[in-house]
């Protein structure tokens, strides 16, 4: 029996042109991209091939210059900002490169950021926070600002951000590349077993060979178009 | 928004204590201009029913009842009849305007000559009514010599000191005024020197002389009822377009007529009142460049401050902040700034007000010699004058000009790239 696919993300000849100074850069040419629910899929490319933009563009961070992107069946391209905002809030998480976690909030209030704005209540909140500071080895730090924990540790609280609200599709843009061999392993650890367990559809932008190996798909990028797009079975799962 | 707001208080309050140094700066600035501003006011206020005081005390009173053409002509035929007299006196005795008034002086006054063996003067020759006017007027109590005038005397007068030098006049000197009489002829009147006064005031000090009502009516042939005058003082100056209007009302059938008109000490004194209205705008001036400097101290620092979180302004929308939303967050750290500095700016102003309403401040340092313009003296020692309405105006005035200096930097934080603000590197 085939397994029954829910597409999470579609694009269709997705294009985004930037303009500089009387230029035309094309950061994504015509991309056509079909990501479902449960995939744990990387976009790898080397430096400029518009892996951020088109994180960005799925994200709903920026709009596109031409075609299409459906999140969950809505038309993001068609959404006033306002829906877009409301689109991140339920459906999307996101992971950066920078960690990008609130300084002046503590690693608890950073990581129940989105259920505050979600209006789930304060016991809900707790209970699903800690149950992620426990799994991810954070216990005991919740109450530290961004400030006096390390990389890793700053990133894992920016990944129970991105997924504590149990959103449609988690985008990380290089969540590795600020960290050392064994933090990342870690955290790539983490995401898959949150993909597995949960069920959560992750793509992420990576150079790191480590994690392209661990990813079960693949899309290369290559000056802003979909070179390759390969699924992988070396990966347990 | 309502579920969202107190996330955004909480980012906004954390936000303000993480710079706390320049927090401090910036609310230093707020709170010593709202300081000056709430002192200026009431120091202001206070010098100007100083002036506003003295105009009235001199002579012209808070409110005045003359014909309609007695204030330019001065002449003895524009005198009030005496019905007018007495329906001014029933008015002034109902409910809504007694209840203000101090005391009510009437008064004939009349321009004429005074003249003694060394020579003659033009003078305004004023009747009064000595007990009345004691009450009423502060040139009692700037005798030189002598005495202020009292019920018994008849003819008697109390002379301006400039114009007793002029005629080489002494106490018990011998003083012939003339002037003109309700028949059109010319009348003298001799009188004894009782006092000699000096206000300070050259255009008091070298023409005005006080005599008696009764003998001033004899002398010009008016029946006893008639004045030129009522002068009013009231408890307060703040009274003043109270009683006027509850006059106006009471005497509108024989205003109606035209014989009557009840004038505030704006049109009896309109030099003062200009004076008063040009130091106002003046004060307006210097605060509002006060403020403007204060406002752009805070635009910089909060502009400053949004620069800086450029890119966490873009996590607040990546995480599902509106850019309303985030917008809010600026201003609200605005509102808050604005709140808390005007209100502790406003409470060292009013003590600092405080401070000086006892004693007032004393100015007379500054020069030995009497300040006076447009027929007032102004007083060195200035007290601070207490309102209300000024506080709530600053309190407004200086929220307004936070919240407004926060306006622009919140639309700075709304309208982000957020795809860009990302690889905003602090």
């Amino acid at each position: 029996m085939s397994e029954q696919k829910t597409t999470v993300v579609q694009t269709l000849d997705l294009w985004k042109i930037f303009e500089q100074e009387a230029e035309e850069v094309r950061a994504v040419r015509g991309v056509n991209l079909e990501i479902n629910r449960g995939e744990f899929t990387a976009l790898a490319g080397p430096s400029g091939s518009g892996k951020t933009t088109l994180l960005n563009l799925i994200g709903g961070l920026t709009r596109p210059t031409r075609g299409h992107i459906w999140l969950s069946g809505h038309d993001l391209t068609t959404m006033s900002n306002q829906e877009l905002a409301q689109m991140r809030l339920e459906r999307i998480g996101f992971v950066f490169q920078a960690y990008n976690l609130l300084p002046v909030l503590t690693a608890l209030e950073n990581a129940e950021f989105p259920l505050l704005l979600q209006g789930v209540q304060q016991e809900e909140r707790a209970q699903k926070v800690r149950t992620l500071f426990k799994r991810t080895a954070l216990d005991g730090l919740e109450n530290r600002r961004p400030g006096k924990l390390s990389g890793g540790q700053q990133q894992r609280v920016a990944v129970i951000r991105a997924v504590v609200g149990e959103p449609a599709l988690v985008l990380a843009d290089e969540p590795t590349a600020n960290l050392d061999s064994s933090s990342s392993a870690a955290l790539v650890d983490l995401m898959q077993e949150l993909n597995r367990e949960l069920g959560t559809t992750f793509v992420f932008s990576t150079h790191d060979p480590m994690v392209m190996e661990r990813s079960r798909r693949l899309v290369q990028l290559v000056d802003g178009s979909v070179v390759s797009d390969k699924t992988s079975n070396s990966i347990a799962t | 928004m309502n579920r969202h707001a107190s996330i955004l208080i909480r980012l906004s309050l954390r936000n303000i204590q993480r710079h706390a140094r320049r927090t401090i700066l910036t609310s230093t600035a707020m709170v010593i201009g709202g300081a000056l501003l709430i002192f200026s006011l009431t120091l202001g206020d206070g010098t100007h029913e100083q002036w506003i005081d003295s105009a009235v005390r001199m002579g012209s009173g808070h409110v005045l009842i003359q014909t309609p053409r007695f204030q330019a002509s001065r002449k003895i035929e524009d005198r009030l009849s005496s019905r007018s007299r007495m329906l001014a006196e029933i008015a002034l005795a109902k409910d809504g305007i007694t209840e203000h008034v101090v005391t009510i002086s009437p008064r004939l006054a009349i321009s004429g000559l005074a003249s003694s063996p060394t020579g003659a003067r033009p003078v305004q020759i004023m009747g009064i009514v000595a007990d009345a006017e004691s009450e009423f007027t502060v040139l009692n109590d700037k005798v030189v010599e002598g005495r202020y005038l009292i019920p018994a005397d008849g003819r008697a007068a109390y002379v301006a000191a400039g114009l007793a030098e002029s005629l080489d006049l002494q106490i018990d000197s011998r003083l012939v005024l003339t002037a003109q009489d309700t028949d059109g002829e010319i009348a003298s009147l001799l009188v004894r020197v009782l006092g000699i006064f000096r206000t300070g005031i050259p255009e008091i000090d070298y023409s005005l002389v006080h005599i008696p009502l009764s003998t001033a009516g004899q002398w010009l042939s008016t029946s006893s009822e008639e004045v030129s005058t009522i002068a009013i003082l009231l408890d307060s100056v703040n009274s003043v377009q109270s009683v006027t209007s509850a006059l106006q009302h009471e005497l509108k059938d024989i205003l109606a007529e035209g014989t009557i008109k009840v004038m505030s000490w704006r049109d009896a004194n309109p030099e003062v009142d200009a004076a008063v209205k040009i130091d106002n705008f003046g004060n307006y001036m210097f605060q509002s460049i006060l403020f403007t400097i204060i406002a752009l101290s805070i635009v910089n620092t909060v502009l400053m401050s949004v620069l800086q979180r450029y890119r966490e302004f873009g996590v607040l929308q990546a995480l599902g902040l509106t850019p309303l939303q985030t917008g809010s967050v600026v201003l609200i750290e605005g509102l808050i700034l604005s709140i808390v500095n005007s209100v502790s700016g406003i409470a060292l102003g009013l003590f600092v007000t405080w401070y000086f309403w006892g004693d007032g401040m004393d100015l007379s340092a500054l020069s030995s010699e009497e300040w006076s313009f447009a027929g007032i003296v102004m007083d060195p020692l200035i007290v601070p004058s207490f309102r209300l309405v000024r506080v709530i105006q600053s309190l407004v005035f200086i929220m307004s000009v936070g919240v407004l200096a926060s306006v622009y930097p919140a639309i700075r934080a709304s309208t982000i790239d957020v795809a860009e603000a990302m690889k905003f590197e602090r």
